[in-house]
């Protein structure tokens, strides 16, 4: 990672902000100088919601950027299924997801908040996995209640530990970052194992424990929406999925009820499945030409993902 | 052959089948350098030499099957790898077996153990029930089945040193884990060669013996006589070198550098004191002769260091 994880030197991107698809070069203004965990924790301290779009790899974290969001979220079931062709399980390990949060962390510059499972084991894990997300650039990242191994947030069949444990499992993330500004936040998967009301319950007591953002998954009805809004006493993140249990509600509204955070996890992997289906049929279809609608070439590509900065090197160090 | 093939092989001879223990590629090479037939990589070994850590569950699969991977790789002898609890429940097993048979190593062991797992030898240890640890035997035979049906599995029981275990619970879930497919029943920790004894005799199908920390020590007659069909010594290989790099370490400390001169010379009298043509350099040069442009050797000429036999002298 090494030279990724410094934000690239201002002299050299002075005049280029914004520039499209070279999400490198966005990186020039002070606060992007800045550790990527204390601005989180700077925007976690200004007002206004944080909308963090789902990536599931260095290419739709790209994207993310150059479309201009503050804050990219990196969802576990984007990255068991991109990376492993696997569902939401249990089954990444520790390994690979702070591999892919690495990954994404080193290619753009916006904090990256990464989903954390449930720290993989016990509070040992979790201390173990805060460090290895932490040494991955991540700035903040969300550790959950459930049984190992877990399951989606929005399948049946979660189960809890009790909350004592989890409680120790948060304060033991909280006490044992090397970097005060990382950002730990605590799921609870409760509300369709127990009780909307444990769930709140919850909630408080991991705040309490060390926690700096509560997320309630799952709350079923705009009701329970406003009664996690009112009753729990924190920052909060809200998950919206689209077709999971949880009924949408827009930005504006999250944030006047007092949401912190919203992630939109699958809002990359829903639009990908879909064109990249439709892309493959009509190659099976038409044989060999495919090309029917606006193509991208080689080098659209790259620019995507940097070219352009790459290339300013390379013409610089030509010998 | 196969690594899994040839390790049935020499399961077949019904023999005991002594298995030191790696850490690492290194040590597994030294070990296959002086003879063993197989090698045994120790989990433990590996959560402190690759990571620096207890073996207390902190190393993930990756790591394990990585360090498993390197290891395989670097040695023709079959490699029997420790996979802990299989790393989750039935559906991780699934996972972890088909990852483990593609890094070469010819067979592993799962136990019974909770998430985190801790060291066989170590107190605090808790079982998950026998019917959810009998489902994840049987979902590894169904893996390996469909992977790779020479993939050796050993099944391994926690349950004589657990919280309020038994040597009878032990008993009672190796024959169960057998049943549920396991090649292999090891059960970790027994105290007393009269326990070894009972293990041996009440458990009808192939034996593997840990014999490392509470465990007896036995010679490779008596393990015979038991009837023990495999036996690995997983740690001691990672103590001698702790033991080696220590007293190193003080001499360079207490004596200063002069201490590596005086272990220079005394290795020079090692059999490993070919370090190069250990590691591999001469393979390397008999490669660059048959398969690079014959110029390119001449980067052999006028250039200081090892010289692999066969290479071009100094002129």
């Amino acid at each position: 990672m090494g030279a990724f994880e410094e934000p690239p030197s201002p002299r050299t991107l002075e005049g280029r902000p914004g520039k499209a698809g070279t999400s490198l070069e966005t990186v020039v203004s002070e606060e992007a100088k800045m550790r990527a965990t204390t601005r989180l924790r700077s925007m976690l301290e200004a007002p206004g919601i944080i909308v963090a779009p789902g990536a599931y790899d260095g290419f739709s974290a790209r994207l993310v950027e150059a479309a201009g969001f503050r804050c990219v979220y990196m969802t576990g079931a984007g990255t068991a299924a991109s990376h492993l062709g696997q569902p939401d399980l249990g089954l990444a390990t520790l390994t690979e997801m702070a591999t892919n949060a690495g990954h994404l962390a080193a290619c753009v510059s916006l904090p990256v908040i990464a989903d954390a499972d449930t720290g993989y084991g016990n509070a040992l894990n979790v201390v173990r996995t805060v460090r290895e997300y932490e040494r991955a650039g991540v700035a903040g990242c969300h550790f959950e209640d459930q049984v190992a191994p877990k399951k989606c947030g929005h399948i049946a069949g979660k189960q809890v530990i009790p909350a004592s444990e989890f409680a120790q499992k948060i304060r033991a993330a909280a006490e044992y970052r090397t970097d005060s500004d990382f950002v730990i936040i605590a799921r609870t998967d409760a509300r369709a194992v127990t009780s909307l009301d444990d769930a709140i319950e919850r909630g408080n007591r991991y705040h309490e424990a060390g926690a700096d953002v509560i997320f309630v998954e799952a709350p079923q009805t705009e009701d329970e929406i406003h009664r996690v809004a009112r009753e729990i006493k924190a920052p909060l993140l809200m998950n919206q999925v689209p077709g999971g249990r949880t009924p949408v509600v827009k930005t504006a509204e999250l944030e006047r009820l007092g949401f912190k955070i919203v992630i939109h996890p699958t809002v990359c992997m829903e639009a990908a499945i879909p064109a990249m289906e439709a892309a493959l049929r009509r190659l099976k279809d038409t044989g060999t030409d495919f090309h029917d609608g606006p193509t991208l070439s080689p080098l659209d590509i790259f620019k995507k993902v940097g070219f352009d900065w790459w290339h300013e090197i390379e013409e610089k160090y030509r010998s | 052959m196969k690594a899994t093939t040839r390790l049935r092989e020499l399961l077949a001879r019904g023999q005991t089948l002594f298995v030191p223990g790696c850490y690492n590629a290194l040590s597994a090479r030294i070990l296959e350098h002086v003879g063993f037939p197989a090698v045994y990589m120790t989990g433990y070994g590996t959560s402190l030499a690759l990571l620096g850590m207890p073996d207390a569950g902190l190393a993930t699969m990756t790591e394990m099957h990585m360090n498993a991977r390197y290891i395989a790789n670097a040695v023709k002898v079959p490699v029997v790898a420790d996979a802990d609890n299989g790393y989750g429940n039935a559906i991780n097993v699934i996972r972890t077996v088909r990852e483990y048979v593609q890094t070469g190593v010819a067979a592993i062991h799962v136990e019974d153990q909770v998430i985190p797992k801790r060291c066989g030898h170590v107190a605090g240890r808790r079982v998950i029930p026998i019917e959810e640890a009998v489902g994840k035997i049987r979902a590894a035979d169904t893996a390996r089945r469909e992977t790779d049906p020479d993939f050796v599995l050993i099944a391994r029981t926690d349950a004589r040193g657990a919280h309020s275990g038994s040597l009878d619970e032990a008993v009672r879930r190796a024959r169960a884990y057998l049943d549920a497919g396991a090649d292999l029943a090891f059960v970790e920790g027994p105290t007393s060669v009269e326990e070894v004894t009972r293990v041996c005799r009440e458990i009808k199908g192939k034996v593997f013996y840990n014999m490392t920390g509470v465990s007896p020590r036995f010679t490779l007659e008596e393990m015979n006589q038991l009837g023990i069909a495999v036996a690995i010594t997983p740690g001691s290989t990672f103590r001698v070198t702790m033991q080696a790099v220590y007293d190193y370490a003080v001499a360079l400390r207490d004596r200063g550098p002069v201490a590596e001169r005086d272990f220079n010379d005394t290795f020079q009298r090692h059999p490993l004191a070919n370090v190069h043509g250990f590691a591999g350099f001469d393979q390397i040069q008999r490669w660059e002769s048959e398969f690079l442009p014959p110029e390119e050797l001449e980067k052999y000429e006028n250039s200081v260091g090892y010289r692999p036999p066969g290479s071009p002298k100094t002129t």
